[in-house]
């Protein structure tokens, strides 16, 4: 496969590293090879593109940038740098005056985008390569009930995220039927999970949560997957707060998967989910 | 009657007037209605669509019935009223009180897949943030955020007790960026002076 350079992101580097070991660990086993890259902040697109659209583009563009003076496409960990790379990708690819404008400040630091590489999601290229996931797994997931999470920021804009459908994804339940696992559906499958909002009025962040964490309750799961650090921090860290006794595990899809492939739970850090995965890892054995 | 009604009235001004309290309802109504062309043709600007113009909105409502913040806050934040107060040049949707009805979008971008006219409604309350940023109203995250990635270059800066973790489960040390070049970058862009 391809070698990409491997963009974690400031959530999962510097905050919740155990994604990191198991996406690193998952993806290498499947063949995918990383490279590193001194990235900054993508910058988070709910956040400092809203403090300052400019200064976000130009952000993104140095990252970009720095991808492509190894000729290699990014592949991002998190739903909010795909997005934001896609994002400044897109609107340089398809903008002369934006590119130029911002080639001159990057010229400045001695950087230069010439808009020829690629951002992929994680989740996107495992979903184009169902057949060697099959035949990574060897425990099976038969009769684990999942629920899937696949975030906003995975599928939409449609026109930049480029995945099958922004409304009705299928992208991540195709991965968990592949690893042997039963998808279960749900009515709020694409509401947000309220992580954004949160961060100036976390009650009503709250309110959207207990409306997903309802629906999936009642759908009556084992597990909820997700692609996303931010809504895996969402989902697993604010779960407790919420009415109604509810208590689902939060795992993210490479954590799924790492556990079909038999690489023991203590090796990815899964003690440090705030939701207890216990039930998910002894189903297992 | 009614002469003597306006009597009262023009009394009342000039009551208030001695005081020296301005009519705050009507100093902001005044603003939400006076259209302002440099801040309409911003808004024009954010729209990214490849070959096609910015269309009208006929605020139909498909935006704010799909929002998942309006539908928790009985509407106090309300994509339908921002994006045709904004279309029309109306700055003072920026004055919008209180603070959600700007700060509410949880960029989840679910109203720009369903809006029929393609508006790209995230990317004008993008701007929307960004003047409210300018004048210092947006809520405390931002800016600490913001101060955090032209510090680090980082939205999350390493922590001692993260690394430690990291070498525990065998991951490389975060390889981290030039420091200097994200924030000559950002000073450079004009977005250093918005910090606080």
């Amino acid at each position: 496969m391809t070698e990409y350079k491997i963009f974690p992101g400031c959530m999962i580097g510097n905050r919740i590293p155990f994604i990191e070991a198991a996406c690193r660990k998952v993806l290498s086993r499947l063949g995918v090879q990383m490279s590193d890259a001194p990235f900054s902040c993508c910058p988070d697109p709910t956040g400092f593109a809203n403090f300052d659209n400019d200064g976000w583009l130009a952000m993104g563009a140095r990252n970009l940038a720095l991808a492509e003076a190894e000729g290699k496409d990014i592949l991002s960990l998190c739903n909010g740098c795909s997005n934001t790379l896609r994002l400044v990708n897109h609107a340089l690819k398809h903008d002369n005056l934006k590119k130029d404008k911002i080639n001159k400040e990057l010229a400045k630091i001695g950087k230069n985008y010439r808009g020829a590489i690629d951002v992929k999601h994680f989740v996107s290229v495992l979903k184009d390569n169902l057949d060697i996931i099959r035949g990574a797994m060897t425990k099976s997931l038969s009769g684990l009930r999942v629920a899937c999470h696949p975030g906003c920021h995975y599928m939409r804009p449609s026109e930049v995220m480029e995945t099958d459908d922004p409304m009705h994804p299928k992208d991540l339940k195709e991965i968990v039927k592949a690893a042997g696992a039963t998808v279960v559906d749900y009515e709020e499958e694409v509401l947000c999970c309220g992580s954004s909002v949160s961060n100036a009025f976390e009650e009503h962040g709250k309110a959207i949560l207990q409306k997903k964490m309802n629906s999936i309750k009642n759908a009556g799961v084992d597990c909820i997957v997700v692609n996303c650090p931010s809504c895996f921090q969402q989902l697993d860290g604010n779960q407790r707060g919420l009415d109604g006794d509810i208590n689902i595990p939060i795992l993210y899809i490479t954590e799924l998967l790492a556990l079909g492939m038999g690489i023991p739970s203590d090796e990815i850090g899964m003690r440090f989910h705030r939701t207890r995965v216990n039930p998910v890892v002894e189903k297992l054995g | 009657m009614r002469g003597l009604n306006q009597q009262q009235k023009k009394k009342k001004k000039k009551k208030k007037k001695k005081i020296g309290k301005p009519n705050q309802k009507k100093t902001h109504v005044k603003k939400m209605l006076s259209q302002d062309f440099e801040f309409r043709k911003k808004v024009m600007d954010m729209h990214m669509g490849v070959g096609e113009l910015i269309k009208y909105c006929y605020t139909c409502s498909r935006c704010t019935d799909n929002c998942p913040v309006s539908a928790v806050t009985d509407n106090a934040y309300d994509p339908r009223s921002n994006i045709f107060l904004s279309i029309s040049g109306l700055k003072g949707v920026l004055d919008a009180q209180p603070p959600i009805a700007v700060w509410g979008c949880t960029v989840c971008d679910t109203c720009d897949e369903v809006c029929p006219q393609s508006i790209e409604l995230t990317e004008i309350f993008k701007l929307l943030k960004n003047e409210s940023v300018k004048k210092g109203d947006a809520p405390e995250h931002y800016y600490l955020q913001a101060k955090a990635i032209f510090d680090s270059g980082k939205a999350i800066p390493p922590q001692p007790a993260i690394e430690r973790r990291r070498e525990q489960l065998g991951l490389p040390p975060v390889v981290v960026p030039d420091t200097n070049e994200v924030s000559t970058l950002l000073r450079n862009m004009g977005a250093a002076s918005k910090l606080k």
